[in-house]
Formats: C-alpha cells, sequence, structure tokens
C-alpha cells in the first residue's frame, strides 16, 4: 500500500500559501506527505513556484513541487486520479478571485473530488495552525454520520475534540429513517435532556466509531449556518467539517454556503 | 391548536400494515396475524434500534426487557428491570437497575458470526404480537458464502407466572450442513445486591433440541460454547428458561429461582401456554375495539399492551413509571402520569392492578408527609418524582445541551402532585365502590394532602386563600402565584376531604374513632377544611367566563403559535428559556387540565370558553399534551379537532423518525390515548351514581365497544355510529 498523500494545489500567489500550514498539520497528523502541485496556465512551472513568488518561501523547503501546464481545476483533477490524496488542502480562492465564496477552481474541486477537501480561507495567511477543535454541524441523519467517519479519525489521531452541533432546523426534520433531530418533546427535561444527548451520540457512534475521543454535543436553535459560525468562534474552532450532498444551485446548500463565505477557519468538505 | 407533525406520518400506517408471511411451527406458538393485533417491522435500520428496543418490550408488570436483538449490533441496549428494584450510585437519584442481559444468543457458522450486518439479510422482521404478549422475530441470512440460515425467536415475560421469563430460539440451515457454535452464556451475575441491599436473583436453564430427531444434538462444550453439527433442512430449537425472584418477595431468592425455573423448564410449552391464556384473559377485560379505523385500532391496542406490560395487581409497594418497564430514561421515577393518566384504565378496566397503584401512594404516604414537614408544612405532599420509598428524587439541575446549567425546580414547586394522588384515590373509590380501601388507605391520603392544602394556602388581605411560587402542569412558567390548577385542585382536595370525613363520621363511626384519633383529627378540622375551600382564590373572571392561569397570565406577550407550523421542536428550544416564560405561550394543558378533571363542577360554557382560549396557546412540548386536548375536544363535541390530536398522540410513540422512545415507551400519553377513546369519544361518564355516556365518534368510526367495571359489576359499552347518548348496559 502507498504511503498516503495531501495534495496542496499552490497558484504562485501569497494567498495561496496559507494552504500550507494547514497541509503540514494535517499530514503530521495523517502521517501522510505533502504533494505540492502548481499548474502554470500558459507555462511549463519550471523553476516555477519559488521564482513566481519572487521571495523565499521557507513553508516550501524541502517539499517536491510537481508542476504542470493547463487549467488549473482539470489539473488538480487529473493528478487527484493519479495520486489519491487522502485530503486536498488548497486556498479558498486563487489569486485572481475575490469576494467571500470559494472560487471557480475550488468549487470545481470541491465538486469533482473523490476525496474530501480542505479550503482554507486566504486571511489566515502564514500563521500557524493547530488542530484542538473540530466542529460538525450534523443533521441527525445517518448518512451524515456516514460520511463524518474521516473527520472522527482525524480529530482522534489530533487528539482534538469533537464538537458536534445539531441545530434545531425550523423548516423540518430530514425523512431518512434513524434520523434524530431535536425532540418533539421534552416533558421533563432532567430526563429528556442527557437521554436526548446520549441518544444522538449513540446513534452516531454506531455508524462512525467514535474511539476514545472526546466529544461534545450541542444544540442549537435559529439561522443554522449563523449558529454554527457563532459557535465556531465562541469555542476557537480550528476547522468545521462539513458533509455535502454534491446540490449546489439553491435552495441547497444553504448551510454551506453561509459557512464558506464567513468562517474564519478552515473548512473540510465530506462529500456524501 | 393542534400542532400536526411536520414529518411525514405516513410511519405510522407503514409499521402497522406489514403481516407476517410466515409460520413459525417449530416453535410453540404462532404469531397473531390479524394486523390489528401487531405491529411489524421490516428490514433493519441500526439507527432506530433503540426505539424499536422500547416499541417491541414485552412485561407483566413484575418484570420487562426490551427487544434487542439475541446476536447484538452496534447499538443494541439489552435491558431487563424488576419493579421496584432501585440502584443508586453516590451523589445521585435512584434508578431502575438493569438485570443481567438473559436474552444474549450469539452464533457462529461455519466460522462466520451470523450478523445482522455480515452477509445479506434475505428477510427481517420483527413483531409484536399485542394479543399474546408474544416478542417474534424471524430473519433469513446468507453469508458470503452463500449459507442461508434461518432464524425464528419467540421472547414473553409471562402473564401466567410473573417471575418466569421465556425464549426460544429455532435455527435451520436451509441450504446447507456445518458446524454450529453457540455462545448463550449470560454476561453478567446472576445475583445482583443493590445499592439499598435488594437482591436479584436469577436463575437460567436451556436446552437445545433437533426438532426432527426429537432429541438434544450431540454437542461438545467449550467454554460457555456449544459446537455441533447442523444438518441440511433440520430445525435446531434453543429454548431458555430464566426465573427471577428477588428478596422483595421471598427470603431465599437464589434458591427459590433455581427451583422455580428447574419446574418450568420441564414443560416449555405449558409455560407459554398459560401466558397466552392469561393475555387472552386480559384483553378479554381490557380491549377497546374500534370499527373503521385500523390505525386508531392498533394504537390503542399498543397503548393498552404497555400499559398492561407495566402492571402487577399482586404488588402493591411498586407503581409505574414514566416509562413502563421498557427503558432507561426517566429512571423508572413515578410522576403524576400515574395517577391522573395512567390510572383511570386500571380502574375500569383491572381494578386490582390499579388497587396495587393506588396502594403504592399509601405505603408511600411517610415520606409525603416527611417532604411536606421538610417544606414547613402539614399533612402530606407527595414526591413530584419518586421511586421505591416515595422519598422526593427529582434531579435538581441538569445541564441542557445548550450548554445552560438549568436549575430543576418542579421538586420542589409542582405540588398539584398532591391533589393528583387524592384526585386517583378518589376515583378509584368512587368507580370500584372499595369502601375496605378507602377506610384502610384512601382516606387517611384524602386527609393528609388536604391538610397540606390548608396549611399550604394562605389567607391575604383580600380574604381570599393563595397559594404563591409555585409550578403548575404548564412547566413554562415557574414560580407562579395562584397557578388555576394548582388552586383549583386544592380546593377540590379540600372539599372531598371535608365530603368523606362526613361520610365516614356517618356510615362507619368506629372507624372514624379510630382514623381521626391515630391521626390526630380535631373534631373541627374537616369544617375547616370546607372554610378553606369555600374561600379560595380561582383566578376566576365571571364577565369572560376565564380562569386566568396564573396571576398576571393574560399580561404576557402573546405569540403566534401558527407563524412557527410546521415545526419539530419544542417552543421553549425555538425560543429560549426567558422569551417563553414573558409569553403566554403553554407547554400542556393546565386551565384545560382542570376542566378536564373537574368536568362535572364546570358549567358548559366555561368549558367551552377556556378550551377556546388555550387549545390555541399550548405548544405541546409534553408528550401528556395532545391527548388531554383530544379528550376535551371530544367531550365538546369537536370531533374533528379531537381526532387531530388523538393521532398527535398516537404517533407519540409509533411514528418512526422521531427518535422519542428511544428510552423507552410513553405510558402516561399511552394512557392519555385510552381516556381519548374511552371518555372522549367514548363518552364514558363515571361521576354519578350510575355510569353514562355521551359518545363523540370520529366520522370513520363505525362502532367503539369496550367492557367497563363499575362498583364491582362488568358493564358493556357499545357505541354503534350516530348514537349520542345512553346508558351503558350491563354485561354478564
Amino acid at each position: 500500500m502507498s504511503e498516503p498523500v495531501i495534495l496542496v494545489p499552490l497558484d504562485g500567489s501569497t494567498q495561496a500559501l496559507a494552504a500550507l500550514p494547514v497541509a503540514k498539520v494535517l499530514g503530521g497528523i495523517e502521517s501522510a506527505a505533502l504533494h505540492i502541485l502548481h499548474v502554470g496556465e500558459h507555462e511549463p512551472a519550471g523553476e516555477g513556484l519559488r521564482s513566481r513568488l519572487g521571495r523565499e518561501v521557507p513553508e516550501l523547503d524541502g517539499l517536491t513541487i510537481d508542476a504542470r501546464v493547463g487549467t488549473p481545476s482539470v489539473e488538480i483533477l487529473r493528478v487527484a486520479a493519479e495520486i489519491k490524496p487522502r485530503l486536498i488542502v488548497m486556498c479558498k480562492h486563487s489569486s485572481a478571485e475575490r469576494g467571500k465564496m470559494p472560487g471557480r477552481t475550488a468549487m470545481k474541486v470541491l465538486h469533482d473530488a473523490s476525496c474530501s477537501v480542505v479550503l482554507v480561507p486566504p486571511g489566515r495567511g502564514a500563521t500557524p495552525w493547530h488542530l484542538h477543535h473540530v466542529l460538525v454541524p450534523h443533521d441527525g441523519t445517518p448518512t451524515t454520520s456516514a460520511a463524518l467517519r474521516p473527520a472522527a479519525e482525524l480529530a482522534e489521531h489530533a487528539h482534538a475534540e469533537l464538537l458536534v452541533v445539531h441545530v434545531t432546523d425550523i423548516r423540518g426534520a430530514p425523512a431518512e429513517p434513524g434520523s434524530l433531530t431535536t425532540p418533539r418533546y421534552v416533558d421533563q427535561p432532567q430526563h429528556e435532556w442527557p437521554a436526548w444527548s446520549t441518544e444522538f451520540l449513540n446513534r452516531l457512534s454506531s455508524i462512525c466509531p467514535l474511539g476514545h475521543l472526546h466529544v461534545r454535543l450541542l444544540l442549537a436553535h435559529g439561522d443554522i449556518a449563523a449558529e454554527i459560525l457563532r459557535l465556531s468562534e465562541k469555542r476557537s474552532t480550528d476547522l468545521i467539517v462539513l458533509a455535502w450532498r454534491g446540490r449546489w444551485e439553491a435552495p441547497h446548500a444553504a448551510t454551506m454556503k453561509g459557512i464558506l463565505r464567513e468562517a474564519h477557519c478552515p473548512i473540510m468538505v465530506v462529500r456524501i | 391548536m393542534v400542532d400536526p407533525l411536520s414529518r411525514d406520518s405516513a410511519g405510522l400506517p407503514e409499521m402497522l400494515d406489514h403481516q407476517p408471511s410466515t409460520h413459525f411451527a417449530e416453535l410453540p406458538a404462532s404469531p397473531t396475524e390479524d394486523p390489528e393485533w401487531i405491529l411489524v417491522e421490516e428490514g433493519f435500520t441500526l439507527a432506530r434500534e433503540h426505539e424499536l428496543e422500547s416499541l417491541f418490550a414485552i412485561g407483566n408488570g413484575y418484570a420487562g426487557s426490551r427487544a434487542s436483538l439475541t446476536e447484538g449490533s452496534p447499538l443494541s441496549a439489552p435491558a431487563t428491570f424488576v419493579a421496584g428494584v432501585f440502584d443508586s450510585k453516590p451523589g445521585s437519584v435512584p434508578e431502575l437497575a438493569p438485570m443481567t442481559d438473559w436474552t444474549r444468543l450469539s452464533a457462529i457458522i461455519e466460522g462466520q458470526p451470523l450478523r445482522l450486518d455480515r452477509g445479506h439479510n434475505l428477510e427481517h422482521r420483527r413483531i409484536l404480537d399485542m394479543r399474546q404478549g408474544i416478542f417474534w422475530r424471524e430473519w433469513r441470512h446468507q453469508d458470503e458464502a452463500g449459507r442461508i440460515t434461518r432464524l425464528q425467536v419467540l421472547r414473553l415475560a409471562s402473564l401466567a407466572d410473573r417471575h418466569l421469563l421465556v425464549q426460544c430460539v429455532t435455527i435451520t440451515p436451509e441450504n446447507y450442513s456445518g458446524r454450529v457454535s453457540v455462545d448463550a452464556t449470560l454476561t453478567g451475575p446472576v445475583v445482583q445486591v443493590t445499592g439499598n441491599g435488594t437482591t436479584v436473583a436469577m436463575a437460567v436453564s436451556h436446552r437445545v433440541m433437533n426438532r426432527v430427531e426429537r432429541r438434544a444434538p450431540s454437542a461438545e462444550q467449550v467454554g460457555g460454547r456449544q459446537s455441533f453439527e447442523l444438518k441440511l433442512g433440520e430445525t435446531y430449537r434453543f429454548d431458555r428458561m430464566v426465573a427471577l425472584h428477588t428478596s422483595r418477595d421471598t427470603v431465599e431468592p437464589r434458591e427459590t429461582a433455581r427451583r422455580h425455573v428447574e419446574r418450568a423448564i420441564e414443560d416449555v410449552t405449558g409455560v407459554i401456554g398459560e401466558h397466552r391464556e392469561a393475555w387472552l384473559a386480559r384483553w378479554e377485560a381490557s380491549d377497546l375495539r374500534i370499527e373503521g379505523d385500523p390505525a386508531a385500532q392498533r394504537a390503542l391496542r399498543f397503548a393498552i399492551y404497555h400499559l398492561l406490560s407495566a402492571a402487577n395487581p399482586q404488588d402493591d409497594r411498586v407503581s409505574i413509571g414514566a416509562r413502563g418497564l421498557s427503558g432507561t430514561t426517566y429512571k423508572g421515577h413515578v410522576f403524576w402520569d400515574t395517577d391522573i393518566f395512567m390510572l383511570p384504565f386500571f380502574i375500569l378496566t383491572y381494578p386490582e392492578a390499579a388497587h396495587a397503584l393506588v396502594m403504592y401512594r399509601y405505603h408511600t404516604l411517610a415520606a409525603a408527609r416527611a417532604k411536606a414537614a421538610r417544606l414547613g408544612y402539614r399533612g402530606a405532599l407527595y414526591a413530584w418524582e419518586s421511586a421505591d420509598r416515595g422519598e422526593e428524587v427529582t434531579p435538581s439541575f441538569v445541564i441542557a445541551p445548550s450548554n445552560e446549567v438549568v436549575r430543576i425546580l418542579t421538586g420542589e414547586q409542582e405540588q398539584h402532585i398532591g391533589a393528583d394522588v387524592a384526585f386517583g384515590v378518589w376515583n378509584y373509590w368512587q368507580a370500584t365502590g372499595d369502601d375496605r380501601f378507602l377506610i384502610e388507605a384512601g382516606a387517611e391520603i384524602l386527609f393528609e394532602t388536604a391538610r397540606f392544602w390548608a396549611s399550604r394556602a394562605e389567607r391575604e388581605e383580600d380574604g381570599r386563600y393563595h397559594i404563591r411560587r409555585v409550578i403548575g402542569p404548564d412547566e413554562y412558567h415557574e414560580t407562579v402565584d395562584d397557578n388555576a390548577y394548582t388552586n383549583g385542585m386544592a380546593q377540590w382536595n379540600l372539599e372531598v376531604a371535608r365530603e368523606i370525613a362526613d361520610l365516614i363520621v356517618e356510615r362507619w363511626p368506629e372507624q372514624w374513632q379510630a382514623l381521626s384519633r391515630r391521626l390526630g383529627i380535631e373534631p373541627e378540622e374537616p369544617r375547616r377544611w370546607q372554610n378553606v375551600a369555600r374561600d379560595f382564590y380561582t383566578g376566576f373572571d365571571e364577565q369572560t367566563g376565564l380562569f386566568e392561569q396564573f396571576r398576571g397570565y393574560f399580561g404576557l406577550e402573546e405569540i403566534d403559535l401558527a407563524s412557527f407550523v410546521p415545526r419539530t421542536a419544542p417552543m421553549d428550544v425555538l425560543l429560549g428559556r426567558e422569551r417563553i416564560q414573558r409569553s403566554k405561550i403553554i407547554k400542556q394543558p393546565d386551565v384545560v387540565m382542570l376542566v378536564c378533571l373537574l368536568w362535572e363542577r364546570m358549567p358548559p360554557e366555561v368549558r367551552k370558553a377556556n378550551f377556546e382560549y388555550y387549545e390555541p396557546r399550548c405548544g405541546h412540548g409534553s408528550s401528556l399534551s395532545p391527548a388531554i386536548h383530544a379528550l376535551v375536544a371530544a367531550r365538546l363535541g369537536d370531533t374533528a379537532l379531537a381526532e387531530r390530536y388523538f393521532r398527535q398522540a398516537a404517533e407519540i410513540d409509533l411514528a418512526d423518525n422521531m427518535g422519542n422512545a428511544a428510552g423507552g415507551i410513553h405510558a402516561g400519553a399511552l394512557g392519555g390515548l385510552w381516556q381519548v377513546a374511552a371518555l372522549g369519544f367514548g363518552g364514558l361518564y363515571l361521576c354519578g351514581e350510575r355510569p353514562e355516556h355521551r359518545a363523540n365518534l370520529p366520522l370513520n368510526w363505525r362502532s367503539l365497544s369496550m367492557r367497563f367495571q363499575w362498583r364491582a359489576r362488568w358493564h358493556e359499552l357499545t357505541v354503534p355510529e350516530g348514537t349520542e347518548s345512553r346508558n351503558a348496559e350491563d354485561a354478564p
């Protein structure tokens, strides 16, 4: 079995380097090598990345840089298909892109990659990163529990706390059998809440083994994305893990869009 | 307002409509085929295991077992409870003690574990046979080598001999011969001693039989495992019988259990037959038959099944906890659910069990007196939550999943429980005419609870008696003054105590002498109860006909509940505790509850006005809420509204995807559901000397019929479509 790899696409911009500290920590946790990919649209990257950055980049010292020519998203996905990385860690925007939402390259990779993708906000720069607190929004469905296995494993390997957040969705509950959402009746809170929390985590752990993880369950209500962002700030979350069904057009992925737009920490997107 | 569940309620009929398709020929009985008597769960959804374990639980009032898979799963939580056997860890409140799992049986066929999460499940079906009180399971499994194995399970808690638990499992290799290794060893002790010193002994006996050769297969014993050859197409049956005895019922529980099980294992078929007959006899008395609505019929039988499974007329020192014996949530604690929601069913169809329940309150009267004294009052105040001894066992705080530490005030402030217990006692006596109970136990409860109210209420400047700092049934509003339900029920309690005192003085003067001397009741005390009752503040407004739920309620914020439809979460979660306390939104019927219980005391226009005012403001945050709204709506003649609430109440346990039942069934809500049918749609009134009914059947119910006992005589109530009112007929 080949060594696990984390693919880190860089476009030569300074802001893209924000992915590096995150990728390095994740690589350490997963015992995975970093595969740096630089895609030039018109010229072979050659001397490439370092010269394009126009300065010394100690973060890249000792790393092999894979240089390709072509459309970035196409080449990233092509390399991903070749090396089958455990994760792709990349900046939310390319150098040419602005705005709060992920850029075109990141969106294409998110949509088509067969592995989980970690998007790093460009604003965090080269600040060192650590993984102590992982926040996982959970809609209560078994499908989401299954999707979160990689996140749970990551948190366990990092000895991080897993904060599972269930936000009451006033629009209704999922129809999937085995879903557990906010209880409809809370006869006596002194009994119902401990029972509900236990049941929620039991259902999660029966599908997504939690091992020796330190897990905390939080129930919130209100706008789902806003609540997740609020709790993420409050708890100094290092990583938010989102399970995504792959639908982007409205009204789908409203929560994910809100979090991608505003989160200050890296976001790991796991496809369902 | 009715708050229809936004989750598709199709789960209820889907679960109910399947029928067993196969025969259990190698077992000593067969499942009932009539779909109105069974619940069927097809397939396997791991995440729902805890719910199904609760819904399909078996019980006989002495013991109850969750319907866990014999071989287990990542989510299985097998548990067996013995009524009245509590354990407590240091620093926590007592909880029902789980016994060693006696149902476990795992099989390894040719080295491959027989499990639902391995290989292919060709068929998997679980059946709750409510008519016979049996949990059935059928499973056809194909392993990765193509071996197909059929497994069938019968499990019961004997209603004929409450100390016995029985499980029969058959294994049939359909397309192979091969070696099986069966492990049925217990994973826990057979003798357990709880923290309060109760010893529970479990004696187990089992045997294996080849059903073709009619003899035990030649087996190799390795540790706790039995290993032997399975022959193609032949069925092997594993019978396991368990006898449970405790130091609560015998001085030598271990020896008693051993002797008991040794006798019983000799005639498994006979034990099962007697159990089935006991259930059939029980249903003769307790069934409520509906024509025209199979889903309602099965929901009602589900309610009756679980109520019967939790009751034991032979033990009057235990009661029924909020989740019966079907789960760990609520720790087996007893609430007003028993006295107000479940007891009417037992009073009318199983008075022996009702007697045991009201006697539990008598046996725990000392603890109720102690609680009243601790709070500085006279008389008796029952615990909001009680366990084996009746002491207050309500936890004092909870950490909500919002991470908020919530102080729990119900143990101190939800004092209406005292009047609720008195109401149950009075109802029992009214319906049964059990004068001996009244004189020896019931009157003492009525007097002591009345004494509490007489000392608890304070006469204020307006000349009226007030009760301040309480919580009514609507627990969204805490520390309120003059809660209408509490005051109204206290007033009733005081008046009835006076009436009963007068009755005993007149009819049983010698007993009165002894009782009044023992309780220190001065001659003028009953009159004082009457005077306090007369001058009680009730919050009633003559102009509007409304009771104010508590002082200041009418000035609270109006919030339109309709704007939150559909919703699947309680309103206090959506709005937060502070906002809900400033609003008129209530958790469950409070004034409407008072109207429901004291129906005959309320003029028709008052009943209607209060229902119409409070019903749209109820958020139904309690599982007890929909049934009471259904009952009152039915009595008011709004059958359509009542039917919608009835359905909502039926879905509390039965609708899939709710997750509410994972920790056990909702026994109070099930009792409420029965009351909707019998007292609401059936319109049974039991307040006079002779039972009457004023029926309000839903449109699709062609008829409703039931038997009930009134003053030691059985009556038959039959309500054909269109019937409005008639006397209930005497039954032979």
